[in-house]
């Protein structure tokens, strides 16, 4: 069962309940009330997502905290809850009473919608994940035949926001990193795009449900190892953390283009990096391991195991290395991943030709 | 439209080790010209060693180079005892030796974290903290204090080597070797840490000469000069230790360089632990309440070779128990200077590896 049919279903039954029928009010000859129901199971959902994707985010920054300690010797958060399990909810407090501070020849509208922009895509990118299904209710937010092409799309969206930002702040750092972040961008986003066009060719669908079910033998990841390897540094690079934390880039440019952020504004950045990193993991579980499908059984479970060994890879990247030069990344990206990424698009189109029954 | 954007690095900025403004003029993300600025941390301390008497400018000494203080001081007292000619006991030369060497390692640790931060490595910071935390211990131990130390005295040290403090001392140098090893193979065997330091902030030879470049530069950029080996002052002549060259005078051989003499460090309190003679830890003819009344007449100089290159206290002496002038020859001062020259043509990321491998402590720089 899809879950808009579930919370609808839920929705009918609790107003049935109240008998207020609601789904029987027409407005002009139009079912009005069913338009109402509609929207509301879609914020229902939209926020049954977001709660997920924070709880996402808080555990993963405390796990980060608890694992950088851990790893530098150190303790990390003790103080507050649990093992310092709530560190994260003080800081936000700590941020939200901040005073708001916007430079006085800032571009105040852009400057207040940069952050926004940077966590919109982790929303957008949960929408189309299949998380497996718990008996028969599908966890899956919206189906339709172009999901991968709307993940895709989604996800190109935060260097946006990263580069509004930057160009808003006023600031030579800010200006710097939201540059960088524009040249990073174009560095990777290419080579992504035909990595993942090699999925489409293999899959044949667009549709990440038809990704998923074509692994139900071989994950992508054993035909697609090139292809892998290029869409998990662009998903590092995504991410904009060591070593490709170029826009940010803590030494160089103070604190790059969220050099004038700070308050409630810096921590919705921050959260949504970690957001990002969230869906990044996720995604990249989903089309390269298979997502819930998995050995001996399928189920949400396996999605959760293999997203959290990419976490903890792209935090052990964070912790353990250092930062590329930003000639170097470009480098890396124009002269490496995108050769790399088109040598996988033929092998996959040839693995696609001669063994297409296979997936 | 002009192509030229000027920005100012500093004086607070995350990664300019302290008050340092540079100006760069950019061109994209390429260094059209750098210019340090100085003088954020002017704390007049020629000025206050000439106020008051040989023994108290002691406490100035230790301020300008906070991370290596007792290389500081040894450069002063050094001086003063050769302005004086005061003789010190053996066992004291040998103790301001190894504890001079021990404050080297810590110096070089300071550098090492926080140059794995700039080039944006977070965790080798919190190993080469935890070593100096152990030094520091040490220090705590035997001098009281864990960062500025006031411990040399003229004629000798304060207090002498307490049997704890030996213990510490050993154990750290049976263990210190191998952490340096772990730390080092965390830059060293990091693909990105070396695309990014090898052949970036070249200085030539014949530059960091014209310059008055000393110490881990110098050496890095091919010029075997050591003073430790070269002029010889305390009992260096009679440990046996090496003087790390390389010869591309980039910032890598600037990071192989210090790493190097930390382990040459290591070795010599090694040696020293072996050879320590028994005996008084200052010289009894120059008792505390004496030192005040001191006094130096004509002038000094000698040189030493602090972490940061060559230091040294030239004191005038006009036969009052004030001392008539004291000039520092402070090495980040002169190393600095060289900076402009490192810059040119580079990019901005290059600019954090490289002001960051000249190490400027800015109590020095601007004394």
């Amino acid at each position: 069962m899809n879950l808009f049919f579930f919370i609808m279903s839920i929705l009918y039954g609790i107003l049935k309940f109240l008998h207020w029928p609601l789904w029987n009010w027409y407005l002009y000859g139009y079912p009005a009330g069913l338009w109402i129901m509609y929207f509301v199971d879609a914020i229902i959902e939209v926020v049954l997502v977001f709660a997920v994707a924070m709880l996402v985010v808080v555990i993963l920054v405390y796990v980060f905290r608890k694992y950088m300690a851990d790893i530098q010797n150190r303790i990390g958060p003790n103080r507050l809850g649990p093992w310092g399990s709530l560190q994260l909810i003080a800081d936000v407090f700590k941020l939200i009473q901040k005073q708001d501070i916007i430079p006085k020849n800032a571009d105040r509208i852009a400057f207040r919608v940069a952050p926004y922009i940077i966590f919109t895509p982790v929303i957008l990118g949960m929408l189309v994940i299949p998380f497996g299904n718990v008996s028969i209710l599908q966890l899956m937010v919206v189906n339709f035949k172009y999901t991968l092409l709307f993940l895709v799309a989604a996800m190109v969206i935060s260097p946006l926001g990263e580069v509004i930002g930057g160009l808003s702040s006023h600031n030579k750092f800010a200006l710097y990193g939201a540059l960088r972040s524009a040249a990073q961008d174009i560095g990777y986003e290419v080579p992504m795009m035909i990595s993942v066009l090699s999925l489409i060719i293999l899959a044949g669908s667009y549709s990440i449900n038809d990704i998923v079910n074509a692994q139900k033998h071989i994950p992508f990841v054993i035909p697609e190892i090139l292809g892998f390897i290029v869409f998990f540094l662009a998903m590092i690079a995504k991410q904009s953390i060591p070593p490709f934390d170029l826009p940010e880039s803590g030494s160089e440019l103070v604190s790059g283009f969220s050099t004038e952020y700070s308050g409630m504004r810096y921590g919705i950045i921050y959260m949504g990096n970690f957001g990002f990193m969230a869906l990044a993991s996720v995604v990249v579980a989903t089309l390269y391991f298979g997502g819930p499908v998995g050995p001996f059984f399928n189920s949400v479970l396996w999605i959760a195991v293999k997203s959290a060994v990419f976490m903890i890879i792209f935090l052990l990247s964070w912790i353990a290395l250092g930062r590329v030069r930003v000639d170097q990344f470009l480098n890396m990206g124009w002269k490496y991943l995108l050769p790399i990424s088109i040598l996988n698009l033929l092998i996959s189109s040839l693995i696609a030709i001669y063994f297409g029954g296979a997936f | 439209m002009e192509k030229v954007v000027e920005v100012n690095f500093g004086p607070q900025h995350p990664s300019t080790h302290g008050v340092l403004r540079i100006k760069v003029k950019l061109d994209g993300e390429i260094i059209v010209d750098a210019q340090p600025v100085i003088g954020y941390l002017h704390r007049n301390a020629e000025k206050l060693s000439e106020m008051g008497l040989y023994p108290k400018a002691l406490i100035y000494m230790d301020r300008l180079d906070y991370v290596a203080a007792l290389n500081m001081e040894l450069g002063y007292i050094l001086s003063v005892e050769k302005l004086m000619d005061v003789e010190t006991p053996e066992r004291a030369q040998w103790i301001r030796m190894m504890m001079v060497e021990l404050n080297r390692i810590a110096s070089h640790l300071v550098w090492l974290g926080t140059h794995g931060l700039d080039m944006g490595m977070l965790t080798p910071f919190f190993y080469c903290w935890r070593e100096r935390e152990r030094v520091l211990r040490i220090f705590d131990e035997i001098t009281g204090s864990r960062l500025l130390y006031n411990y040399f005295s003229i004629g000798g040290v304060y207090s002498d080597l307490t049997p704890k403090g030996i213990d510490m001392i050993k154990e750290f140098v049976n263990t210190f070797p191998d952490r340096l090893e772990e730390i080092q193979s965390i830059f060293q065997k990091s693909y990105i840490y070396a695309k990014r330091t090898k052949g970036v902030g070249k200085l030539t030879l014949d530059d960091a000469i014209a310059y008055g470049v000393t110490g881990p530069l110098l050496r890095a950029s091919g010029l075997k000069w050591d003073l430790r080996k070269n002029q010889p002052y305390l009992f260096y002549e009679k440990v046996n230790f090496d003087v790390p060259v390389y010869t591309n005078g980039d910032v890598y051989s600037r990071f192989l360089v210090r790493v190097e003499e930390m382990r040459q460090s290591t070795k010599i309190v090694k040696q020293v632990l072996e050879k320590l003679p028994d005996g008084d830890f200052y010289n009894k003819k120059y008792a505390k309440p004496m030192l005040v009344r001191m006094k130096g007449s004509g002038e000094s100089y000698v040189p030493t070779e602090s972490p940061k290159g060559e230091f040294g206290v030239y004191v005038i002496g006009d036969g009052s128990t004030i001392p008539y002038r004291v000039r520092i020859r402070s090495p980040s001062f002169a190393n600095l200077q060289a900076v402009s020259i490192m810059l040119k043509g580079y990019k901005i990321a290059d600019l954090t590896a490289t002001v960051s491998s000249v190490d400027p402590v800015f109590g020095e720089v601007d004394r």
